[in-house]
């Protein structure tokens, strides 16, 4: 038995640095919002499925369902804390699904929150000190940022299809002039080419602004059965499909934190986001060509180039052209990243994905109040986490 | 103490060895499907492989440039580098379908290009008293006397 699943409501705090309240509170107040949202409240909830955080509470051991459930509602229910890396979000939200989908529950909220340490991410601890860790080996060998990555890829697609540092830099234009009319992204201020390229080069060709930095938010969703979002008398936005996935052994990605890469003819480029895409496509029996609006992980200009043509959304080396001529835009051809994107939120790892949702589902109800997508019925979000995780998932009214 | 005490060492054991003045990357090979790794594997990782044991190899010292960056922040402390400043990271094609990343030298930053022939080199990355000299592998350009 599988049973339709809906997303009964929607809530996350804006993203910004926000040295005054901790993660769990930033938990609790996304939690609020998607609650309020759905017109439920904490004895509603049958099950709670967190993202897993490195970096703050969940008593240290990544416990964040279980701390934030002690701190509202002890109430007995299941509580599922799920690693994913970056990812983490997208894992959360397919567990609640199947939770809901195989019958077991009727309402379970999927969270995700996050305070980010400042700078580059560092080396976790708890791995040896030798050849078997590679991010012990490409810190010390070669002090290969996470940025290093991104910037390898993207001079070999300006070696590839010629892509000039001006279509990147307007990539960074685009995510900003969507933020500028969203109230939950930090960075809303338009920019421009110039401003973009005069800013300090990171790793060539990459600039500070065509990076995505570091944030603390959080995000959260109340998934539920078609009894509940019949209650809700709003327009239904239901789950058409979603799908985790990992990599491909071949993948020819310069995968973070590896410091070699074995590729094989024939194995797609960031595989383990692209298996996501097509699961997800499957399921939801539709093509790229059918999606409206596409929240994807763009942690840097060249993800926003070249991501959408590893979907398949079309030819590698179009997506230059694509952007140069606004077809990428709020209401152009495929409306990619209208909330602004990791570009404009700064990236808060484990929430990301989460908002991503939240993000397509007022997309899809049209509540996207200031950077609206018109007549926007499909939506797709796609994420990558460390460990080649991937995640994508498909919403339709 | 004295400096004689402390020879160059690899900056991690088993990354690379030098063979008769010949710098090479230690990696692994499959004994059933020959894929090879590096650094050394603990399994064969190809999932259409059924055996999986493999063996160590040196891996090729001469490749090509797949694509390339010029790091112009220091990253964090984790990495260690005497007289820092902004420098290549490399991706290079070895053949056999292994790109490995690393550190270029001997050339100037705006002469990189990719495509170009590379060859694997010894080079110390920092020294102190109290460890001696740690060495890192890097690519240098295969042809003239690029490497330091």
């Amino acid at each position: 038995m599988t049973r339709s699943v809906y997303v009964l409501g929607a809530g996350a705090h804006p993203w910004g640095k926000w040295p005054d309240k901790p993660q769990l509170q930033l938990a609790h107040e996304a939690m609020n919002l998607a609650l309020a949202d759905a017109s439920l409240a904490w004895p509603d909830v049958q099950g709670l499925v967190a993202a897993s955080s490195r970096f703050e509470g969940g008593m240290g051991w990544g416990l964040h369902a279980n701390e934030v459930v002690q701190s509202v509602a002890e109430q007995g229910i299941p509580c599922i804390n799920v690693g994913g890396a970056c990812a983490a979000g997208a894992v959360a939200f397919q567990t609640a699904y199947a939770l809901i989908a195989s019958g077991q529950h009727d309402v379970v909220a999927v969270l995700g929150a996050e305070r980010m340490p400042k700078g580059f991410i560092p080396r976790p601890p708890g791995s040896p000190d030798d050849i078997s860790d590679s991010d012990y080996l490409r810190w010390v060998a070669m002090g290969a940022t996470n940025p290093a990555y991104w910037a390898i890829e993207a001079n070999r697609r300006k070696y590839d299809f010629g892509t000039s540092d001006e279509t990147l830099a307007r990539a960074t234009v685009m995510m900003r002039k969507n933020a500028s009319g969203n109230r939950l992204a930090r960075f809303r201020a338009a920019t421009s080419v110039e401003e973009v390229l005069a800013s300090p080069m990171v790793a060539d060709p990459l600039h500070l602004l065509e990076i995505c930095p570091v944030s603390d938010g959080a995000a959260a969703i109340i998934l539920g059965t078609e009894k509940y979002i019949r209650k809700t008398g709003r327009k239904p936005v239901e789950v058409a499909g979603c799908a985790i996935a990992t990599g491909q052994f071949g993948d020819p990605a310069s995968r973070i934190p590896t410091v070699s890469t074995n590729v094989l003819p024939n194995v797609s480029h960031t595989s383990e986001v692209v298996n996501a895409v097509n699961h997800a496509c499957e399921m939801a029996g539709i093509g790229p060509e059918d999606v409206d609006v596409l929240e994807m992980a763009d942690n840097t200009v060249w993800h926003l180039l070249s991501w959408p043509e590893l979907f398949g959304f079309y030819e590698h080396g179009q997506g230059d052209w694509m952007l140069d001529n606004g077809k990428l835009e709020i209401g152009g051809q495929l409306s990619v990243n209208p909330s602004g994107g990791f570009l404009s939120f700064g990236e808060a790892t484990t929430a990301q994905a989460v908002l991503q949702i939240c993000e397509l589902t007022w997309q899809l109800r049209g509540d996207a109040e200031g950077h609206q997508v018109p007549d926007a019925t499909i939506g797709m979000s796609a994420v990558l986490g460390l460990g080649a995780n991937g995640g994508s998932v498909i919403l339709k009214t | 103490m004295m400096t004689q005490q402390h020879a160059s060492t690899p900056i991690v054991e088993g990354l690379f060895e030098i063979v008769a003045g010949t710098p090479k990357l230690i990696g692994s090979q499959c004994h059933a499907c020959n894929t090879i790794y590096f650094p050394q594997a603990l399994s064969c990782r190809n999932p259409k492989c059924r055996d999986k044991s493999v063996e160590q190899t040196f891996l090729p010292h001469c490749g090509t440039l797949y694509s390339y960056t010029v790091q112009r922040y220091q990253p964090p402390p984790l990495f260690r580098m005497d007289h820092w400043s902004p420098y290549a990271l490399g991706l290079v094609d070895l053949g056999k379908g292994l790109q490995v990343m690393g550190m270029l030298t001997g050339i100037k930053l705006d002469e990189i290009a990719i495509g170009m022939a590379l060859k694997l080199v010894v080079e110390p990355l920092y020294s102190h008293a109290d460890i001696g000299e740690k060495l890192t592998y890097k690519f240098a350009p295969a042809e003239g006397a690029g490497a330091a």
